[in-house]
Protein backbone atom coordinates (compact mmCIF):
# COMPACT_ATOMS: atom_id res chain seq x y z
CA UNK A 1 0.00 0.00 0.00
CA UNK A 2 1.40 3.47 -1.56
CA UNK A 3 0.83 6.76 0.86
CA UNK A 4 -1.72 8.09 -1.64
CA UNK A 5 -3.45 4.78 -1.57
CA UNK A 6 -3.47 5.16 2.55
CA UNK A 7 -4.75 8.66 2.41
CA UNK A 8 -7.70 7.95 0.23
CA UNK A 9 -8.12 5.07 2.31
CA UNK A 10 -8.63 6.75 5.42
CA UNK A 11 -10.75 9.55 3.70
CA UNK A 12 -13.32 6.58 2.03
CA UNK A 13 -13.52 4.91 5.37
CA UNK A 14 -14.23 8.56 7.35
CA UNK A 15 -16.71 8.75 4.30
CA UNK A 16 -18.63 5.92 4.86
CA UNK A 17 -18.77 6.21 8.21
CA UNK A 18 -19.95 10.36 8.56
CA UNK A 19 -22.85 9.19 5.97
CA UNK A 20 -24.08 7.24 8.68
CA UNK A 21 -25.08 10.91 10.14
CA UNK A 22 -27.16 11.33 7.59
CA UNK A 23 -29.46 7.91 8.18
CA UNK A 24 -31.02 9.85 11.18
CA UNK A 25 -33.61 7.24 10.75
CA UNK A 26 -37.75 8.58 11.63
CA UNK A 27 -38.19 4.48 13.09
CA UNK A 28 -38.38 6.06 16.97
CA UNK A 29 -40.86 9.01 16.10
CA UNK A 30 -43.21 6.72 14.26
CA UNK A 31 -43.59 4.24 17.07
CA UNK A 32 -43.66 6.45 20.06
CA UNK A 33 -45.80 8.77 17.51
CA UNK A 34 -48.36 5.74 16.32
CA UNK A 35 -47.96 4.16 20.14
CA UNK A 36 -49.15 7.74 21.89
CA UNK A 37 -51.86 7.74 18.81
CA UNK A 38 -53.53 4.46 19.41
CA UNK A 39 -53.39 4.79 22.76
CA UNK A 40 -55.28 7.98 23.06
CA UNK A 41 -58.12 6.88 20.83
CA UNK A 42 -58.17 3.71 23.05
CA UNK A 43 -58.25 6.08 26.33
CA UNK A 44 -61.16 8.29 24.82
CA UNK A 45 -62.84 5.23 23.82
CA UNK A 46 -62.89 3.23 26.68
CA UNK A 47 -63.71 6.11 28.98
CA UNK A 48 -65.95 7.81 26.52
CA UNK A 49 -68.48 4.63 26.43
CA UNK A 50 -68.24 3.59 29.91
CA UNK A 51 -67.08 6.88 32.58
CA UNK A 52 -64.85 5.15 33.86
CA UNK A 53 -61.59 6.99 34.79
CA UNK A 54 -59.77 4.47 35.97
CA UNK A 55 -59.22 3.42 32.14
CA UNK A 56 -56.29 6.80 32.11
CA UNK A 57 -54.11 4.14 33.71
CA UNK A 58 -54.23 2.51 29.67
CA UNK A 59 -51.09 5.92 29.02
CA UNK A 60 -48.86 3.52 31.12
CA UNK A 61 -49.08 1.58 27.82
CA UNK A 62 -46.85 3.96 25.69
CA UNK A 63 -43.65 3.76 28.19
CA UNK A 64 -44.06 -0.13 27.92
CA UNK A 65 -45.09 -0.64 23.79
CA UNK A 66 -42.80 2.12 23.32
CA UNK A 67 -39.48 0.85 25.16
CA UNK A 68 -40.43 -2.66 23.40
CA UNK A 69 -40.56 -1.34 20.15
CA UNK A 70 -37.36 0.70 20.36
CA UNK A 71 -35.68 -2.50 21.54
CA UNK A 72 -36.63 -4.70 19.06
CA UNK A 73 -35.87 -2.39 16.40
CA UNK A 74 -32.94 -1.56 17.83
CA UNK A 75 -31.80 -5.17 18.36
CA UNK A 76 -33.00 -5.83 14.33
CA UNK A 77 -30.70 -3.15 12.65
CA UNK A 78 -27.63 -3.98 14.97
CA UNK A 79 -28.34 -7.63 13.68
CA UNK A 80 -28.08 -6.15 10.31
CA UNK A 81 -25.99 -3.95 10.18
CA UNK A 82 -24.36 -3.61 13.10
CA UNK A 83 -24.09 -0.29 15.70
CA UNK A 84 -21.81 2.41 15.90
CA UNK A 85 -22.42 5.86 17.87
CA UNK A 86 -20.88 8.80 17.37
CA UNK A 87 -21.22 11.76 18.85
CA UNK A 88 -24.93 13.21 17.19
CA UNK A 89 -26.27 9.75 18.55
CA UNK A 90 -24.47 10.44 22.31
CA UNK A 91 -26.54 13.92 22.00
CA UNK A 92 -30.04 12.73 20.94
CA UNK A 93 -29.88 9.83 23.42
CA UNK A 94 -29.32 11.73 26.54
CA UNK A 95 -32.12 14.25 25.04
CA UNK A 96 -34.77 11.47 24.88
CA UNK A 97 -33.23 10.23 27.85
CA UNK A 98 -33.72 13.50 29.97
CA UNK A 99 -37.15 13.80 28.10
CA UNK A 100 -38.49 10.34 28.74
CA UNK A 101 -37.54 10.15 32.79
CA UNK A 102 -39.36 13.89 33.11
CA UNK A 103 -42.27 12.57 31.05
CA UNK A 104 -42.68 9.37 33.38
CA UNK A 105 -42.40 11.09 36.49
CA UNK A 106 -45.16 14.09 35.52
CA UNK A 107 -47.16 11.06 34.76
CA UNK A 108 -47.02 9.15 37.90
CA UNK A 109 -47.18 12.52 39.26
CA UNK A 110 -50.69 13.48 37.50
CA UNK A 111 -51.78 10.31 39.50
CA UNK A 112 -51.08 11.42 42.71
CA UNK A 113 -52.30 15.24 42.53
CA UNK A 114 -54.35 16.11 39.89
CA UNK A 115 -53.03 18.62 37.67
CA UNK A 116 -53.39 19.02 33.76
CA UNK A 117 -50.59 16.85 32.43
CA UNK A 118 -51.90 16.32 28.72
CA UNK A 119 -50.16 20.08 28.22
CA UNK A 120 -47.12 19.55 29.98
CA UNK A 121 -46.35 16.09 27.95
CA UNK A 122 -47.02 18.31 25.13
CA UNK A 123 -44.47 20.62 25.71
CA UNK A 124 -41.81 18.29 27.18
CA UNK A 125 -42.59 16.10 23.51
CA UNK A 126 -41.95 19.45 21.97
CA UNK A 127 -38.66 20.41 23.16
CA UNK A 128 -37.25 17.16 22.68
CA UNK A 129 -38.42 16.79 18.78
CA UNK A 130 -37.92 20.47 18.10
CA UNK A 131 -33.80 19.61 20.07
CA UNK A 132 -33.85 16.45 17.92
CA UNK A 133 -34.43 18.28 14.52
CA UNK A 134 -31.91 21.34 15.41
CA UNK A 135 -29.37 18.53 16.37
CA UNK A 136 -30.05 16.55 13.19
CA UNK A 137 -30.68 20.08 11.09
CA UNK A 138 -33.74 18.91 9.59
CA UNK A 139 -36.44 21.59 9.21
CA UNK A 140 -39.70 19.05 9.02
CA UNK A 141 -38.34 17.95 12.46
CA UNK A 142 -37.96 21.69 13.94
CA UNK A 143 -41.17 22.68 12.79
CA UNK A 144 -43.17 19.61 13.98
CA UNK A 145 -41.58 20.26 17.63
CA UNK A 146 -42.56 23.64 17.71
CA UNK A 147 -46.04 22.81 16.80
CA UNK A 148 -46.00 20.70 19.19
CA UNK A 149 -44.59 23.17 21.64
CA UNK A 150 -47.08 26.02 20.59
CA UNK A 151 -50.19 23.49 20.69
CA UNK A 152 -49.57 22.38 24.20
CA UNK A 153 -52.62 25.01 25.21
CA UNK A 154 -54.88 23.22 23.24
CA UNK A 155 -55.90 20.86 25.81
CA UNK A 156 -56.88 24.00 28.26
CA UNK A 157 -58.89 25.22 25.51
CA UNK A 158 -60.69 22.17 24.77
CA UNK A 159 -63.14 20.77 27.34
CA UNK A 160 -64.23 17.34 28.70
CA UNK A 161 -62.50 13.95 26.71
CA UNK A 162 -62.27 16.01 23.83
CA UNK A 163 -58.88 17.48 24.85
CA UNK A 164 -57.84 13.28 25.10
CA UNK A 165 -58.72 13.07 21.18
CA UNK A 166 -56.92 16.19 20.24
CA UNK A 167 -53.92 15.10 22.33
CA UNK A 168 -53.27 12.06 19.76
CA UNK A 169 -54.07 14.04 16.70
CA UNK A 170 -51.10 16.57 17.97
CA UNK A 171 -48.76 13.35 18.56
CA UNK A 172 -49.84 12.57 14.48
CA UNK A 173 -48.65 15.94 13.33
CA UNK A 174 -45.77 16.10 15.73
CA UNK A 175 -44.31 13.05 15.29
CA UNK A 176 -45.90 10.31 12.79
CA UNK A 177 -45.57 13.09 10.01
CA UNK A 178 -41.43 13.70 10.79
CA UNK A 179 -40.83 10.23 11.12
CA UNK A 180 -42.37 9.43 7.71
CA UNK A 181 -40.41 12.51 6.20
CA UNK A 182 -37.42 11.09 7.61
CA UNK A 183 -37.86 7.85 6.34
CA UNK A 184 -39.07 9.47 2.84
CA UNK A 185 -35.25 11.64 2.74
CA UNK A 186 -33.38 8.69 4.03
CA UNK A 187 -34.26 6.50 1.24
CA UNK A 188 -33.84 8.94 -1.49
CA UNK A 189 -30.47 9.51 -0.46
CA UNK A 190 -30.22 5.74 -0.65
CA UNK A 191 -31.07 5.65 -3.99
CA UNK B 1 12.71 14.32 6.03
CA UNK B 2 10.69 11.36 6.19
CA UNK B 3 9.07 10.44 8.94
CA UNK B 4 9.08 6.78 9.86
CA UNK B 5 5.63 5.23 8.93
CA UNK B 6 4.02 3.39 11.82
CA UNK B 7 3.74 -0.36 11.13
CA UNK B 8 1.29 -1.21 12.94
CA UNK B 9 -1.10 1.46 11.39
CA UNK B 10 0.42 0.90 7.92
CA UNK B 11 -1.72 -1.94 6.84
CA UNK B 12 -5.15 -2.00 4.90
CA UNK B 13 -7.43 -3.33 7.06
CA UNK B 14 -6.35 -2.32 10.34
CA UNK B 15 -6.09 1.29 8.69
CA UNK B 16 -9.41 0.92 7.64
CA UNK B 17 -10.27 -0.15 10.77
CA UNK B 18 -8.78 2.75 12.67
CA UNK B 19 -10.41 5.15 10.52
CA UNK B 20 -13.84 3.99 11.22
CA UNK B 21 -13.13 4.33 15.11
CA UNK B 22 -11.46 7.67 14.83
CA UNK B 23 -14.66 9.33 13.06
CA UNK B 24 -17.53 7.30 15.37
CA UNK B 25 -17.37 7.01 19.62
CA UNK B 26 -17.79 3.50 19.24
CA UNK B 27 -18.47 0.82 16.71
CA UNK B 28 -19.44 -2.89 17.09
CA UNK B 29 -17.99 -6.01 15.63
CA UNK B 30 -21.31 -6.60 12.51
CA UNK B 31 -20.67 -2.48 11.91
CA UNK B 32 -17.35 -2.69 11.46
CA UNK B 33 -17.35 -6.05 9.54
CA UNK B 34 -19.87 -4.45 7.38
CA UNK B 35 -17.88 -0.84 6.57
CA UNK B 36 -14.67 -3.12 6.00
CA UNK B 37 -15.70 -5.99 3.93
CA UNK B 38 -13.34 -7.71 5.58
CA UNK B 39 -14.16 -11.37 7.02
CA UNK B 40 -14.39 -11.94 10.98
CA UNK B 41 -11.52 -13.79 11.31
CA UNK B 42 -9.54 -11.33 9.66
CA UNK B 43 -11.09 -8.48 11.70
CA UNK B 44 -10.99 -10.41 14.98
CA UNK B 45 -7.02 -10.89 14.19
CA UNK B 46 -6.26 -7.72 13.55
CA UNK B 47 -8.87 -5.75 16.47
CA UNK B 48 -6.68 -7.94 18.49
CA UNK B 49 -3.08 -6.90 17.46
CA UNK B 50 -4.94 -2.79 18.10
CA UNK B 51 -5.72 -3.79 21.11
CA UNK B 52 -2.24 -5.06 22.50
CA UNK B 53 -1.22 -1.80 21.43
CA UNK B 54 -3.42 -0.32 23.40
CA UNK B 55 -4.86 2.08 20.61
CA UNK B 56 -8.47 0.64 20.63
CA UNK B 57 -10.57 -0.99 23.81
CA UNK B 58 -12.59 -3.31 23.72
CA UNK B 59 -15.75 -4.61 25.38
CA UNK B 60 -17.55 -7.70 25.31
CA UNK B 61 -21.36 -7.44 26.03
CA UNK B 62 -24.70 -8.43 25.02
CA UNK B 63 -27.49 -7.95 22.77
CA UNK B 64 -30.60 -10.03 23.04
CA UNK B 65 -29.24 -13.67 23.07
CA UNK B 66 -25.93 -12.56 21.05
CA UNK B 67 -22.49 -11.56 21.86
CA UNK B 68 -21.18 -8.42 21.08
CA UNK B 69 -18.13 -6.92 20.68
CA UNK B 70 -17.62 -2.76 20.61
CA UNK B 71 -14.60 -1.18 20.24
CA UNK B 72 -13.67 2.46 21.07
CA UNK B 73 -10.43 4.27 20.11
CA UNK B 74 -8.38 5.10 22.84
CA UNK B 75 -6.27 8.46 23.35
CA UNK B 76 -3.07 6.56 22.37
CA UNK B 77 -4.78 5.56 19.14
CA UNK B 78 -5.88 8.74 18.27
CA UNK B 79 -1.99 10.54 18.70
CA UNK B 80 -0.99 7.41 16.83
CA UNK B 81 -3.12 7.69 14.11
CA UNK B 82 -2.61 11.60 13.66
CA UNK B 83 1.15 10.64 13.80
CA UNK B 84 0.39 8.43 10.73
CA UNK B 85 -1.57 10.49 8.74
CA UNK B 86 1.34 13.65 9.29
CA UNK B 87 3.92 10.70 8.40
CA UNK B 88 1.77 10.19 5.07
CA UNK B 89 1.78 13.98 3.99
CA UNK B 90 5.45 14.44 4.65
CA UNK B 91 6.08 11.49 2.21
CA UNK B 92 3.47 13.45 -0.58
CA UNK B 93 4.99 17.29 -0.10
CA UNK B 94 8.55 15.78 -0.55
CA UNK B 95 7.09 13.36 -3.86
CA UNK B 96 5.20 16.39 -4.77
CA UNK B 97 8.39 19.09 -4.79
Amino acid sequence: MNEEASLELISQMIRNSRRKLEDANGIPFLIWGYTTFFVSLMVYFFINATGDYHYHFLWFLIPVIGSIGMAVSKQSKAKRAGHAMNFIDRVMRNIWMVIGIASFIAGVGAFLVRFPVLPLMLLLMGIGTTLTGLTIKFKPVIISGFIGMASCALPFIIDGNGQILVYGVIYLMMMVVPGHILNYSGRKRHV
Amino acid sequence: MFKELNPLLHSELRLRIMSILISVEEADFVYIREKTGATAGNISVQIEKLSEAGYIEVSKGFLGKRTRTVCKITEKGVNAFEEYVEALKSYLDIKGR
